[in-house]
């Protein structure tokens, strides 16, 4: 039989819309038809709608892993309200009469049923199953990177012109100047440069802020700056090795805009097995730089400590249709986690994962791999900080011996040996979360683990840190999501 | 002291990015800062670079292979590296305790849930309230995210989310809340601060009265309103109030008004009288009407009396009798929904002096009358509203509806019909037909109601429930045991449609005669025709096919609705004979209209089939 609660029926859903669709089809109780078959790891229903017929939908648990939900409605959303609403009733405890599973989906688990003892076959039969990197064309690949750095020399050109004449003279012709360039770096295979640049063009458009944003824009510049060095060396070194790989080192493929498969990660060893991951913040944003919503997660794998991150994007035109992620309270267990080039966070993913319910032991591990002492924390931060093509914001776990407060009411942590770091609200990420810290209760601010989010402020030549989430014993207080 | 150097390097740096590369060369701040750069170079490798990139932005161009741009780019990514390396994160000055407003509250939304409602409460757009009501009937509020949002949400634009907010859910955190909303409360502020301060008062209950009175006393004219509504809960603060009765600001006098028809003690509803009663009576009327307490009632009622008696005085002069008028009237508006037997006594006076006041016009004053006497309900109440019905048909529904109660069927249709005990008959043909035209509608408006209601419809495709208006008649065995059976009669002679239709019985022919001639030229005037013949054939209790083929005929002939709860029971019990006229009439209906229709077609072809089988 399988056990659903309501938030991993939530967690299914596309977005939050999709929930409250769902829940209302319940309540109207527009399902005709509620059956479960006999072994209990399919069920199927049929539920009205505006058409003639109902529609029939059904939500298979045959692999608890992945379950697959079904529907003859003509929604382009995966899963849709109908097999939702399914698993809504089913949560809710309606009566779900056996029947024999349908004629249908039988064929459906057959076919499927089929497609796993062939890729078993092959694994027996020494096979390689995984599908193959594809083999390079080099010569086409050799093309694609003379077209790259020929984008980066058009980038070049077109920052250092701009520099040239200062940016008190920008106008709204540089704006379409600097749009039109962006078009153009689309044909050189230079979507993080493409980003960039965008990202320039909206902080240029903010005409209102103009003379606050200078600094922004001086920094935006100096980064443009050192990606077109760093990538022109990179791809320069490419072009002359003969093997023409790919740097798994570093961030610079993803900063030119190669979007890594999975396959090559687990080439390139970058893969852990059996992993369990604590969601411990999530934060959604709208990316106008690259035109997409981005949710992030950040996670502590139990194990090493580390402090990863999920990344969604969500492209504005097919938000629609791709999954709102959103804040995870369980306990993750990864049978394969894919890691990314990069920092202190590093970017993860995967494809299959369980969930089980956080219990208080989970959260020993978040206890013991916060930093005790902040000048060792500020030292690594610092030293992330320092690479131009880093991740500006660091996330990290602290240990937090008390928090206080200056005359002027701003929040101070400090450690052990009563250092400390000044808590203020990261302005990129758009989400106050300090004036928070006012409402929690005096005994959660003493002794406790708090995950911060780091940013250096240039113009006042401040490192902050933005509270995220507070970690006391068992007791987690999420200030963001 | 490096760390200053560099930012003021930062600082040069920047302004040139903005003045633009070509006129650095030779730029004289920058040449001045050199020579330290070099001095720390010669002990920090990182400061000889910065020497060397800011050599080179001033240098002229010729001497260089790198454009000033470059030049510039180079020393700007340096910098700020360097920079990222020495930022502060140490606070000056002292330290201290955290000072906190700790509850009870929770973080355990996720993170779609959280947002919709963040942003319903932070943005503007329509569909916002919906969102923030479901929230807080979901307990959503229990999340300490919110809360900062809940309370800035007192000043959102669309007022009735702000009015929710105030009313129901800041009160809902309970006397937690009050500190966080008094940190910003300013008593001398507008709307939103007379917001906070009803938030404050609601949740902190009797330990913010010192607050209160201080805000009722001394704060801006929205805080004060607010502030007097919460001081009518307490018995010592009515001295407070009747002073501040007498304020000059009318928006607070109308509040205190108010609060002193709450509070209801002697001494409030003597000034409250006085205000309404004086020159204040405007302002003071709404909490007149809201008072609701004997002692007032009488003193409104020696008001009302003591402004009729100026009605001789002022008789020539129209200035003053409308001026008198509308006092009364403000009077009658404060009476409405009161029943004392000072009332009573002062309306008789009134009706028995008709002619008096009836030549000022003042209708409204025996309209009232008239309502009030039928409220009543007595035998003498009856006899006074006779006296008003001698003089005008229009309180002839009051005097009938009063009498329907009183009499017996046969002395009712007596008296209306037969005019036996009835001084006054009307004396010309015109006056009698007028007098029978009120009369019929008098007896529709008891008998013909309406209703709206749900009802199930399982013929309809999407939902399976539909709200339908329709006709409601009083049962037939209420009518023979209420009604005389004369009345049919009278009302089939004075071609009473309507009524006839109610007060039809089985076997009365010429009932039957009327209707059925109806049924071939339709009355084009009235107004629903074919759904009350329905009824009407149905209290006829005629043979089944006769209704089944009358219905069929009014569906082809008049504008029938089939969307009526009579007709529809009527729909489902046609036969199957009637399919090819059936689906003739289709083309006439649209909607759910037609869907009944194909609903009902398709149910005559399985009886069909059915038949044929068996």
């Amino acid at each position: 039989m399988i056990e659903l609660t309501e938030g991993y029926v939530d967690s299914l859903a596309l977005n939050a819309s999709a929930i409250k669709n769902a829940q209302g089809l319940v309540k109207k109780r527009s399902f005709v038809q509620l059956n479960k078959s006999q072994d209990g790891t399919l069920l199927f229903g049929e539920c009205a709608g505006s058409g003639k017929s109902n529609y029939a939908c059904s939500a298979d648990f045959i692999e608890p892993e992945k379950p697959v939900m079904r529907c003859s409605c003509p929604s382009r959303q995966f899963p849709c309200k109908h097999a939702l609403g399914l698993l809504y009733a089913y949560v809710g405890g309606e009566t779900f009469e056996q029947a024999n599973v349908p004629e249908d989906i039988a064929a459906k688990r057959e076919k499927a049923e089929k497609r796993e003892q062939k890729k078993a076959e092959q694994v027996a039969a020494g096979e390689d199953t995984k599908p193959k990197v594809k083999k390079v064309n080099k010569s086409a690949l050799k093309k694609k990177i003379q077209a790259q750095l020929e984008g980066l020399d058009l980038l070049e050109m077109f920052a250092l012109s701009l520099i040239r004449g200062g940016l008190g003279t920008v106008d709204s012709k540089t704006l379409k100047t600097i749009k039109e360039h962006v078009k153009q770096l689309g044909n050189c295979y230079l979507t993080g440069a493409q980003t960039e640049l965008r990202r320039l063009a909206v902080l240029i458009g903010d005409e209102d802020h103009r003379e606050a944003a200078y600094t922004s824009i001086m920094e935006q510049l100096t980064l443009i700056h050192a990606l077109i060095k760093k990538g022109r060396a990179h791809l320069t070194a490419k072009l002359n090795d003969p093997e023409l790989k790919l740097d798994s080192e570093s961030t610079i493929e993803e900063w030119l805009g190669h979007a890594w498969q999975l396959s090559e990660l687990k080439e390139f060893g970058l893969m852990s097995e059996q992993v369990e991951l604590i969601q411990l913040a999530f934060i959604s944003y709208d990316d106008k730089g690259r035109q997409e919503y981005v949710d992030e997660g950040y996670w502590l794998e139990k194990e090493s400590g580390k402090i990863h991150r999920t990344v969604q994007y969500r492209p504005y035109k097919a938000s629609k249709y791709i999954k709102e992620e959103d804040s995870f309270f369980d306990v993750a267990v990864v049978s394969e986690l894919y890691l990314y080039p990069g920092d202190m966070n590093r970017r993860v993913r995967w494809e299959k994962m369980i969930h089980r319910p956080l219990v208080s032991q989970d959260l020993e591990p978040v206890h013991a791999n916060a930093h005790r002492s902040y000048a060792d924390a500020v030292k690594l931060v610092k030293n992330q900080l320092k690479n131009p093509l880093g991740d500006h914001n660091p996330v990290m776990l602290l240990h937090v011996a008390e928090v206080r407060q200056t005359e002027q009411g701003q929040f101070v942590i400090m450690d052990e040996a009563r250092q400390h770091v000044l808590l203020n609200d990261v302005f990129s990420l758009g989400h106050k979360t300090v004036p928070l810290l006012s409402h929690v209760s005096e005994a959660n601010l003493r002794d406790m683990t708090m995950l911060v989010m780091f940013e250096h402020d240039q113009d006042s030549g401040r490192l902050a840190a933005q509270p995220l989430t507070i970690i006391k014993g068992a007791d987690i207080t999420r200030l963001l999501y | 002291m490096s760390t200053a150097l560099l930012q003021e390097l930062h600082q040069e740096v920047r302004r040139i990015y903005i003045a633009g590369s070509d006129l650095a060369t030779g730029d004289f701040r920058l040449k001045r800062m050199l020579p330290q750069f070099e001095q720390l170079g010669e002990r920090a490798p990182v400061f000889k670079k910065l020497a060397e990139g800011i050599a080179a932005v001033i240098a002229p161009e010729s001497q260089e292979t790198r454009t000033s741009a470059e030049k510039l780019q180079d020393l700007g990514l340096l910098l700020s590296s360097v920079l990222r390396t020495l930022g502060t994160t140490s606070v000056e000055g002292e330290l201290r305790d955290t000072a906190n407003l700790p509850h009870s509250l929770t973080t355990n939304l996720s993170f779609r849930k959280l947002a919709a409602v963040k942003e319903a409460l932070t943005t503007t757009g329509s569909g916002r309230y919906e969102i923030v009501r479901e929230a807080f009937e979901a307990k959503m509020f229990d999340d300490m995210r919110l809360l900062p949002h809940a309370i800035a949400a007192l000043n959102d634009p669309y007022s009735e989310l702000a009015d929710l907010v105030e009313k129901k859910i800041l009160p809902s955190y309970g006397p937690q809340i009050v500190p966080h909303l008094i940190a910003t409360y300013d008593a001398s502020g507008g709307r939103l601060h007379a917001r906070k301060l009803h938030v404050i008062a609601v949740a902190g209950g009797a330990d913010m009265n010192e607050l209160v009175l201080e805000a009722a006393q001394s704060g801006s004219d929205e805080v004060k309103v607010s502030a007097i509504e919460r001081l009518a809960d307490y018995e010592q603060y009515e001295p407070v109030l009747l002073e501040l009765s007498r304020e000059r600001k009318k928006t607070v006098r109308e509040a205190t008004y108010y609060a002193l028809a709450k509070r209801g003690s002697s001494p409030a509803i003597t000034r409250l009288y006085e205000a309404f009663s004086g020159k204040d009576m405007d302002n003071a009327l709404e909490a007149a009407c809201k008072c609701d307490n004997a002692d007032f009632t009488a003193m409104l009622v020696n008001g009302l009396e003591l402004e009729l008696k100026q009605a001789s005085v002022v008789m020539e002069d129209k200035k003053k009798r409308e001026a008198l008028w509308s006092r009364i009237y403000n009077f009658l508006k404060a009476l409405l929904y009161r029943q004392s037997d000072e009332i009573y006594t002062l309306l008789e006076d009134v009706i028995t002096r008709y002619e008096c006041y009836v030549q000022f016009g003042w209708t409204d004053l025996f309209d009232y009358a008239a309502d009030y006497m039928e409220k009543c309900g007595t035998k003498s109440a009856m006899y006074k509203l006779y006296e008003l019905e001698r003089r005008d048909n229009r309180y002839l529904p009051q005097a009938f509806r009063c009498s329907h109660r009183l009499l017996s069927p046969s002395q009712l249709y007596d008296r209306y019909v037969e005019f036996v005990d009835v001084d006054v008959k009307p004396r010309s043909k015109k006056e009698l037909e007028k007098y029978q035209k009120a009369l019929v509608e008098a007896i529709e408006s008891i008998v013909v109601t309406r209703e709206y209601n749900t009802h199930s419809v399982p013929w309809m495709k999407s939902g399976s429930e539909l709200w339908i208006s329709s006709i409601v008649m009083i049962p037939a065995e209420q009518i023979s045991d209420e009604w005389d059976d004369r009345w049919l009669d009278w009302f089939i002679e004075r071609r009473a449609f309507d009524l006839v239709c109610a007060f039809a019985r089985p076997g009365h022919a010429a009932a039957e005669e009327f209707l059925t001639g109806l049924l071939v030229k339709p009355l084009k005037q009235s107004y629903e025709f074919a759904e009350k013949m329905v009824r009407g054939l149905l209290r006829m209790k005629v043979d089944d096919h006769v209704r089944w083929e009358a219905l069929m005929t009014l569906m082809e002939t008049t504008r029938c609705d089939v969307i009526d709860v009579e007709v529809m029971e009527q729909l489902h019990q046609l036969p199957a004979t009637y399919y090819e006229r059936l689906v003739a009439v289709f083309p006439k209906h649209r909607h759910s209209s037609l869907e009944l229709l194909e609903y009902v077609a398709d149910r005559m072809k399985t009886d069909a089939n059915l038949e044929e089988k068996a």
